[in-house]
């Protein structure tokens, strides 16, 4: 049998179209034979590194954006709703404390990756359908017990948050989407024989399934598998 | 048999983008029941009046970009390859006379839409694929003479390009494409019962499908209707 592909997914829960991208990867699992390994990274961080700005600034392209989130959110079968105050949400309140919670998760947490995909589920979930704030230990800890974790658990994690362990971890993450070339979330990248193939945006999966030899089969590939 | 359906699509030349965009727009309009306008555009103007920048000047977008064309190209059998200097040709040079006399092609050439469209694969092909101007009288005589049109009707056409006339259209098909939201190019507007439904990209065609009631079949839907 051959092995799986390995296919990194750099993500940050302030970023709508990585939920999209995210949701999509998580249910390929069972249908490419693939392995997906999540890297939690933090947005404001690329955008630092690589000089871009945030699409939202260009006014012409915000408004294009929530219509496209909406029909997105509709074709691929994911809640997205803008929040009330995208601007109070993506950029004065950001996401610093989310990543670095996901990342503590991921380095100390019991639950494997499954705490990892929950949780991260649960947090775009606030931000992204609920409109509700990711920034206060509060808002994290709900997002962890929705993920199945329990208060203790979660106790630990928030503290392990704010070390320097997990800032540091976060950083360097973050640096390693850089080092591919990361100018946005989300950035794929799928491991081919060596060679690093790498894909921005949640609209190259029909063209990264024809580069991985597999086959697009549309965002909903088996409904079954399609637990939100 | 229902009424075929309105799609108008915004493009500059300069714009590798627009090419993939175009070509599948051409390829799908024996497949869906559609009627494609063109409506060739200033790409400048558009950046101009959106307060958008060309996603080239970041450097990793660049990076990126150029690696992603090459992929499509291959993907959507449409032949790009970068000029020598991309900046030079994309933000120098640009595109402007192109552009006016294409506009020129559409409004007083003798041949329809059909030399419209030569013309435009033409000069795509020059920047995109040969390396060469478009900026030049004789390098647009050039494309025009590949698109079958003779030396008369380009000699005409091109003093036409300098009019007031096609200067103003020009400008005002520039506005309508900022009007609807535009910020760069191509940009797809279906029409649907009097609503338009804005596509930005040439990487939202299983999308446009869904929203139009039609089947996207990839990029190349008929090989025999591929011609280049």
């Amino acid at each position: 049998m051959t092995s799986k592909k390995v296919i990194e997914i750099f993500y940050d829960v302030v970023s709508p179209y990585s939920w999209l991208a995210f949701e999509v990867m998580c249910r390929y699992r069972n249908v490419w034979n693939i392995n997906i390994k999540f890297q939690p990274i933090f947005l404001g961080g690329i955008m630092q590194g690589s000089g871009n700005k945030s699409p939202s600034l260009v006014p012409n392209k915000f408004l294009y954006m929530s219509k496209d989130l909406t029909r997105l959110s509709d074709y691929f079968d994911v809640p997205l709703r803008s929040p009330s105050d995208p601007y109070e949400a993506m950029f004065k309140k950001g996401s610093l404390n989310a990543m670095r919670f996901v990342t503590a998760v991921q380095e100390k947490g019991k639950g494997g990756d499954q705490w990892v995909e929950r949780v991260s589920r649960e947090l775009w979930r606030r931000i992204w359908n609920e409109a509700k704030d990711i920034t206060e230990p509060a808002s994290l800890s709900e997002a962890g017990r929705k993920a199945g974790m329990s208060e203790s658990d979660i106790k630990e994690l928030l503290e392990l948050s704010n070390s320097k362990e997990i800032k540091n971890k976060l950083k360097s993450s973050t640096q390693n989407a850089l080092d591919y070339g990361a100018f946005g979330s989300p950035l794929m990248v799928c491991h081919l024989n060596g060679n690093p193939e790498i894909f921005f945006g949640s609209d190259r999966f029909e063209l990264m399934a024809h580069c991985i030899g597999e086959k697009w089969l549309g965002p909903l590939p088996d409904k079954s598998a399609a637990k939100l």
